[in-house]
Order: C-alpha cells, then sequence, then structure tokens
C-alpha cells in the first residue's frame, strides 16, 4: 500500500513540477502588454508644486495638459447648456472623442 | 614562383572553408542561441565603427524645444517602446527574443558625448542591418526623428507617470 502511494505521489510530482514550473514563466508575460489602446494623458497626477518650470519636460507635460483640457471644453457649447447640469457624469461624452489614434499614416 | 603558389593555396583554402561553412548548414541562426564571444566580438565592433564613421558628419540642432519631447514621445510609445521599454518595465518580447537584443533605452548611459545623439539619429534613420532595428528614415522626416533623439535623451530621467503624459496621444 505504501508503496502504491508513494508511486502516486512521484507521479503527481512529475506532472505538477513542470505544470508550475510552466505556468510561473507564463504569468511573468503580462497580457496587457499585448493591447495597444491609444490612452489620454493622464493630468490628474501632475503636481505643480514639484515641477521646474525651466524643465522642457515639465514645459512639455504642462502643453499637452493644457491642449487636453481645452479641447474637453471644444467638444460642447456650454452656453446653451442648463446650468443644472453634473459634470462629473460626463466623462464618457468626451472619453468616445478623445480615443481615437491619429497616428495612421503607416 | 613559390610564393604565388603559396598565396594561391591559401585563396583557395579560405574560398574552400567559407563554402564549406555555408552549405554545410553547421552555422546555427537561430535567435535563441547567442553568438559565441568571438563572433559577437567581431560584430559588435564592426557595428560602433560603422554607425560612429557614418554620423561623424551630422549636424547635430538644438534638442531642447519641449515640442520635440511631445513629438518624440508619442512616436516613441508606438513605435518603440515595444522593443527599447519605458520606463518602469524591465522586459517586453521583444526584449527578451531579439538577438541582437535591443538595448533599454530606459536606463542612463552617462555619456554626454555629442556623437550619442550623432548616433541615434543615424540608427533611428537608417536601421541597423541582421538585427531587429527598422530603419524609420522611409516613413519618417529627419524633423520627427530629431524629436525622437531628444526624448530618448531624457527618457532615463522620466518617471513611468511624466512618461505617460508626454506620450498619451492626446
Ligand atoms: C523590433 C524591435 C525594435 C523596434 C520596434 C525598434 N528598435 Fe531600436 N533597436 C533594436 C535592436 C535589436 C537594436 C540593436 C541592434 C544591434 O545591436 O545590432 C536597436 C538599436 C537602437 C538604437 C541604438 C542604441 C545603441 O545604444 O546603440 C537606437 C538609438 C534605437 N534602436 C532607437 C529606436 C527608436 C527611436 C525606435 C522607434 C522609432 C526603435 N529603435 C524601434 C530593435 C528595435
Ligand atoms: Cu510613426
Amino acid at each position: 500500500m505504501k508503496k502504491n502511494l508513494m508511486k502516486t505521489v512521484s507521479k503527481i510530482a512529475l506532472v505538477l513540477i513542470p505544470a508550475i514550473t510552466l505556468s510561473m514563466t507564463a504569468t511573468a508575460h503580462d497580457p496587457s502588454l499585448h493591447v495597444k489602446k491609444a490612452k489620454k494623458a493622464d493630468c490628474s497626477k501632475m503636481d505643480h508644486s514639484k515641477m521646474d518650470m525651466k524643465d522642457p519636460v515639465a514645459i512639455a507635460m504642462m502643453k499637452k495638459c493644457m491642449k487636453q483640457a481645452k479641447k474637453s471644453k471644444d467638444m460642447m457649447d456650454h452656453s446653451k447648456m442648463d446650468k443644472q447640469m453634473d459634470h462629473s457624469k460626463m466623462k464618457k461624452v468626451d472619453k468616445k472623442n478623445m480615443n481615437k489614434d491619429d497616428h495612421n499614416n503607416h | 614562383m613559390k610564393m604565388i603558389k603559396l598565396i594561391l593555396l591559401l585563396a583557395v583554402l579560405g574560398v574552400g572553408t567559407t563554402a564549406a561553412v555555408m552549405y554545410s548548414g553547421v552555422v546555427n541562426v537561430a535567435a535563441d542561441e547567442p553568438h559565441s564571444d568571438f563572433v559577437y566580438w567581431i560584430l559588435e565592433e564592426t557595428r560602433k565603427n560603422s554607425i560612429k564613421k557614418a554620423a561623424a558628419n551630422i549636424k547635430v540642432p538644438d534638442l531642447t524645444d519641449p515640442e520635440l519631447l511631445l513629438s518624440g514621445g508619442v512616436d516613441y510609445e508606438f513605435m518603440c517602446a515595444s522593443c527599447h521599454l519605458k520606463p518602469g518595465q524591465r522586459e517586453s518580447d521583444m526584449s527578451l527574443g531579439l538577438y541582437p537584443a535591443p538595448p533599454n533605452l530606459t536606463v542612463p548611459d552617462n555619456n554626454d558625448d555629442i556623437q550619442v545623439e550623432r548616433n541615434n539619429f543615424w540608427v533611428i534613420k537608417h536601421g541597423i542591418k541582421a538585427s531587429g532595428m527598422p530603419a524609420w528614415g522611409k516613413t519618417h522626416d529627419d524633423q520627427r526623428i530629431w524629436a525622437m533623439v531628444a526624448f530618448i535623451k531624457r527618457l532615463p530621467t522620466l518617471t513611468p507617470d511624466q512618461y505617460q503624459v508626454l506620450t498619451a496621444v492626446e
């Protein structure tokens, strides 16, 4: 009986060890890396107090985020709108227009 | 007369060895099998010196204009990051699978020499034969390529958040 058990255990081990090792190398491979989506710049994380406004990187980031803010304003004509509108619920509206990748000249 | 015979013999030997190597199929071209140190050294030196010579007289424009970072950033994310990585990322299919491996362009190389910018411009424009590095000059003008050079110059200093903002399409 004991010998049989040992055999079963070693058989299981023989299957499991390679399976686990293989699946571990597979998890090192994040599938999200395969998806290319055009994302909007995440301007919420910018900390102006920590930015050196003489640095080209900081200036470039400001430019991008200002353009983005202007664009999302331009999408809608606020003058014709009811003042009661809840802007916090409107994210979806401008996302649709924002996600287009204009890098299609390839 | 003896001299000529010797030279002839050596020439025949040289051609013979080359042909034998070529047609026997002994050379392993698999990308997951690295070159021997000797072959690697030969190829590396050849590439380095070739690029240095070809790029020696390129005039480097002012690379501090912030607009360059925006143009270069979007292009880099779209066309280069899969091979050359981005801040916070240490490997990708391409960085692990290609041989010669694409260098990780997010690590500082501590070389302020202007020749680095010349080399980078030349490599991006013309690519590198028999490697994964394409010639982007066929589809992008010099201005776009200089923007990528400017972006790569700052890339090692960027945090993942800064990178995200600079490279986002909008
Ligand atoms: C398919 C993968 C791949 C893509 C995409 C790619 N490269 Fe490369 N790149 C390589 C490889 C591989 C090398 C190294 C070739 C060698 O060592 O012979 C290289 C080398 C370079 C070098 C030389 C670096 C050095 O220190 O010698 C630069 C600069 C470079 N690439 C920039 C770019 C830029 C910019 C882009 C996007 C426009 C890009 N590459 C896209 C694979 C790629
Ligand atoms: Cu492009």
